[in-house]
């Protein structure tokens, strides 16, 4: 069944449309990747189903629910995690309250200011936890804003797995990394949304097909396709909307 | 009632300009810097114990010059050596730092000049009744204030629409990396505007010194009212700074010029209390008395219902 | 498990430290001092959970004070024309729920925002209550203020509350339950998602909180403690005015805790102490006292942006490597001169400001009309100036080298 449907989604900014009646099914359990030329609307795409910004018009629904113009702290207590093309995590705060501040909503803490977060013994292994996945464990007293930049970008991914939401959504996760080190990051990706429905905008093509069991192709603001790799691949729209230019321009 | 009204207008105008003078500064230092600045009325109060030394010596006239010029100075040299070092550590460094500032400049008029009230007078050429209403007089000083708030605000306006140098201003509010890219120095430009916005709090305090008395409270008096009318009008916005003087000015003027009660407004609905009551000051409560609050009053509504101001555009 | 030992020593340090101070200072003037720091610290702290803590800088947080302080009064009246009769120590929480009362209205519509637009809404409502509390007299006394009697309530154990040692007592136990609450509060998810959402408010909503309502919580426990450092301030002076909420007292808690460190939970507390002993001792002493306030105010924000607390917090790196010592000379250097600069320079602002025509210094007559007194001061200045900036490079020197960190390995990811 499909975990997230967006149904004619508008987005206009004063006059100017940017996304123009976008429709998407995605499945649980798959990982889809949104590309498309820069300026095409993939990171509002991504703000308006994280409830940055309102909708102008249309409807998202995650597990059937609709979460359009929700509060953002709503939609991700429902279940969606995602990371920003810049780098957004809690500079001041060590890396291991990081990851502990993703945990506390899932966990039940709330608002809380009767729990000693010292004491919650559950809590803390968990974040240890993450923190081993991610590979961070040895920095985990460092202040987060001091890690180098592929480090930063690992422990914002650890954030957002760390909420346990089914859902996670990578915004260029890999965007200025080094070669070897995209190739770490790739491969963390895999091994931490194991399981989870994966939505993630991508430049690097490599990568993208990769990783993807299904691609969108987002032209100013439309959907033009939206099928598998090898589909996409082979699609002449696709070609000559979007990677024509890019292998002409290559 | 109808001369009331008059008087009330003409005064709510002069002391409306005289708080533009000072916000139109505060708003250009916000606009290029992203900082408001609480030290900026007490660069108002230099400017009119300067113009007071000076007088001493020169008279009325060169000090309404030379003041400004010193402060402009002072505030060009404080942005380059404070502020620009603080820039660093961010927005609330920033403000505490002109908050630090307007506290010891507080303190250190105090020391030059003394805890008491000067003798700062207008001069003798304007010591005379500009004209004679309904038996009141309006002093040609008051014309004479705002004549010369008129000509300030035409003059920067003109400066900041039709100049070179106000198009180079312009551009380097919204886009200063692109302005530095076409080679343009930005700190300098940072540090002039700094400046030349102290200068004008400095022009009000010279012309201000002599009606509102000159004592080491009168940045005090003003400093917050003036930061009321920038967040009212929007943060940045230069017209809404001017419509946000007036409207203050003459919400003030009008409440104390009227006589008008709590009590009056309950007798108008045929309700009438008791005098000795807990509440007894809130039915006897006057305009004249909630003068001073309702620039606060006004302030925390329109941050409440439109917290870009009246007419501004950015939030922070 | 051995940080918790450590962390309880620190607790039973700072319990004697407040019980122990006025054994070794009994003198009334010592006594009435360590009350002004006890109100201050509690206050200061209330003020960090803002600014500090939550990112929410505050230019009226006087007013819960001021509010707290004008009940705690009114319950002194209370006792004192027996409508109510209760021990004086509970009036303290009662000034600090009327605190919170406060904050939980004013917290309402104030925290939506932070930044610039927190700030001017707190100066409003700071303005708005000073000039209101001069109109409503019956409850705030218009400018004489309203003022009570401590001595009227019933006893507790025997002690009536006549003298400050009593009363200093009280504020101690008051200080140190509210330090420890505050502290706790700091290690709790609300405490810590206040953290999380001064860094970085955006992030926070993406992970489940709403960061107006991280921000309402810490802002209503902010007010609760400002209110009982209102309430102890109201015992211990018996006597509350417009002063305890208008701006100044905002100001002067905001000095308290810049110049202490906002990012470290015990710089309040340090600039509590600093500043009350300046504002007690420096009066004694000299008209420019608020001067030199200023001056130390602005050479904090320009030089130590992290306060004192973050002064001695730069140390640690150089401590843990033992290098601390290789510091000691090259501090020694700098500072002498440095030192030399500053006590002309006050001697320089003194002799300006005097009535008489001399001040004595180690012995010597200095005349405030003689321009060779003033040469020589100048000349003394000029050069102590000069020594000290070129002892800078040495110093800047010895500081890398004492924080020197090998390059760890890179940790692999």
């Amino acid at each position: 069944m499909s975990i997230l449907t967006l149904n004619n989604v508008h987005k206009h900014f004063g006059e100017t449309p940017i996304i123009c009646g976008v429709n998407l099914n995605i499945e649980e359990g798959e990982r889809h990747a949104i590309i498309g030329p820069n300026g095409a609307g993939k990171s509002t795409l991504f703000h308006l189903i994280s409830g940055k910004y309102p909708v102008t018009e249309g409807t998202i629904s995650l597990r059937g629910q609709a979460i359009q113009n929700l509060p953002p702290y709503e939609i991700a207590r429902r279940g969606l995690a995602r990371s920003f093309q810049v780098t957004n995590i809690f500079p001041r705060l060590s890396v291991f309250e990081n990851i502990r501040c993703g945990l506390l909503w899932k966990m039940g803490y709330g608002y809380s200011f009767w729990n000693l977060l010292g004491r919650q013994h559950d809590l803390n292994t968990a974040a240890h936890g993450i923190l081993d996945q991610i590979g961070l464990s040895q920095r985990a007293d460092y202040p987060a804003g001091e890690l180098a930049y592929a480090q930063q970008r690992a422990l914002e991914l650890g954030i957002a797995i760390a909420s346990g939401a089914e859902v996670i959504m990578l915004d260029e996760p890999v965007a200025g990394m080094s070669h070897s080190e995209a190739e770490n990051a790739v491969a963390l990706i895999r091994r931490v949304t194991e399981g989870k429905t994966l939505i993630m905008v991508e430049h690097d093509m490599s990568i993208v097909f990769g990783i993807a069991d299904r691609i969108s192709v987002l032209v100013y603001g439309e959907l033009i396709a939206c099928d598998t790799p090898s589909n996409i691949r082979s699609s002449e729209k696709v070609q000559e909307a979007y990677l024509g230019t890019v292998t002409a321009d290559e | 009632m109808f001369e009331v009204l008059v008087f009330a207008t003409l005064n709510g105008l002069v002391t409306g300009l005289l708080l533009f003078m000072l916000a139109s500064g505060l708003t250009l230092i916000f606009s290029m810097m992203g900082v408001l600045n609480f030290a900026h009325a007490s660069f108002y109060m230099l400017g009119a114990y300067f113009a007071y030394s000076i007088s001493l010596y020169l008279g009325f006239w060169p000090g309404l010059l030379i003041a400004p010029l010193l402060v402009g100075l002072l505030g060009a040299l404080i942005e380059r050596y404070g502020l620009r070092r603080v820039h660093q550590h961010g927005h609330v460094a920033e403000l505490v730092f002109t908050f630090g500032l307007a506290f010891l400049i507080d303190e250190a008029v105090q020391f030059f000049w003394g805890p008491d009230t000067k003798n700062y007078q207008s001069p003798d050429v304007l010591d005379f009744p500009l004209f004679t209403l309904f038996g009141q007089e309006f002093s040609a000083y008051r014309g004479f204030m705002i004549g010369i708030s008129v000509l300030i605000f035409i003059g920067l306006y003109r400066l900041l629409t039709r100049s070179r140098v106000g198009i180079i201003i312009q551009a380097a509010i919204t886009h200063p990396h692109t302005v530095a890219n076409l080679g343009h120095n930005v700190p300098l430009i940072f540090m002039a505007v700094f400046g030349v916005g102290s200068a004008l709090a400095g022009v009000a305090g010279v012309i201000a010194g002599p009606v509102l008395t000159t004592f080491p409270g009168m940045a005090t008096v003003l400093g917050s009212i003036v930061f009321v009318i920038v967040v009212i009008g929007g943060l940045g916005s230069l017209a809404g700074a001017l419509i946000a003087s007036l409207l203050i000015g003459l919400l003030q003027s009008y409440a104390i010029a009227s006589n008008l009660g709590v009590a009056d407004l309950l007798n108008l609905f045929g309700l009438e209390f008791s005098r000795d009551h807990l509440l007894t000051d809130l039915w006897t409560l006057t305009l004249p008395q909630i003068a001073p609050i309702l620039p606060y009053l006004l302030l925390i509504l329109v941050l409440i219902f439109r917290p870009t101001g009246l007419l501004g555009n950015r939030e922070q | 498990m051995k940080k918790i030992l450590t962390k309880s020593l620190v607790w039973i340090g700072y319990l004697a430290v407040l019980l122990l101070l006025p054994q070794f200072f009994d003198s009334i003037l010592a006594v009435s001092l360590f009350n002004q720091m006890a109100i201050a610290i509690v206050f200061a702290l209330s003020y960090n959970m803002l600014l500090g803590q939550g990112g929410m800088l505050s230019f009226g947080h006087a007013v819960y004070f001021g509010l707290g302080g004008f009940l705690a009064v009114h319950a002194l009246l209370l006792i004192e024309f027996e409508t109510v009769y209760f021990s004086i120590v509970y009036i303290p929480l009662l000034a600090g729920l009327v605190g919170l009362l406060a904050a939980l209205f004013i917290g309402s519509f104030s925290t939506r925002k932070a930044g610039t637009v927190f700030a001017m809404i707190s100066l409003g409502i700071g303005e708005l209550l000073a000039a209101s509390s001069l109109i409503f007299v019956s409850f705030f006394g218009g400018e004489a203020g309203v003022s009570g009697d401590r001595t009227y309530g019933p006893p507790l154990f025997g002690v009536e509350f006549f003298q400050g040692i009593e009363i200093y007592y009280l504020a101690a136990a008051w200080v140190f339950v509210a330090t420890l609450f505050m502290y706790l509060f700091t290690q709790t998810p609300a405490g810590r998602m206040a953290n999380a959402v001064r860094d970085n408010p955006e992030r926070a909503e993406f992970i489940g909180y709403s960061a107006r309502r991280v921000r309402y919580i810490s802002f209503c426990a902010s007010g609760f403690f400002a209110g009982i450092a209102g309430g102890l301030y109201a015992l211990n002076y018996e006597f509350v005015t417009e002063e305890t909420l208008n701006a100044v007292t905002s100001g002067r808690v905001l000095l308290m805790a810049y110049i202490g460190g906002l990012g470290y939970f015990i710089g309040p507390i340090l600039g509590a102490v600093i500043l009350t002993l300046m504002n007690s001792l420096l009066s004694n002493y000299t008209d420019l006292w608020m001067l030199y306030l200023g001056i130390l105010f602005l050479l904090t924000v320009l030089f130590l942006p992290k306060g004192f607390a973050g002064f001695i917090m730069m140390h640690r790196v150089a401590w843990l490597q033992r290098r601390i010592r290789k510091l000691v000379l090259p501090y020694l250097a700098t500072a002498i001169p440095a030192m030399v600069f500053m006590a002309t320079c006050v001697l320089m602002l003194e002799l300006s400001h005097i009535e008489d025509e001399s001040i004595s210094v180690l012995n010597m007559e200095l005349s405030a009309s003689s321009s060779s007194t003033w040469l020589g001061l100048l000349l003394i200045a000029s050069t102590s100036m000069l020594v000290t900036r070129r002892t800078l490079p040495a110093l800047r020197e010895a500081w890398e080298s004492a924080n020197h960190v090998a390059d760890e390995p890179e940790s692999k990811s």
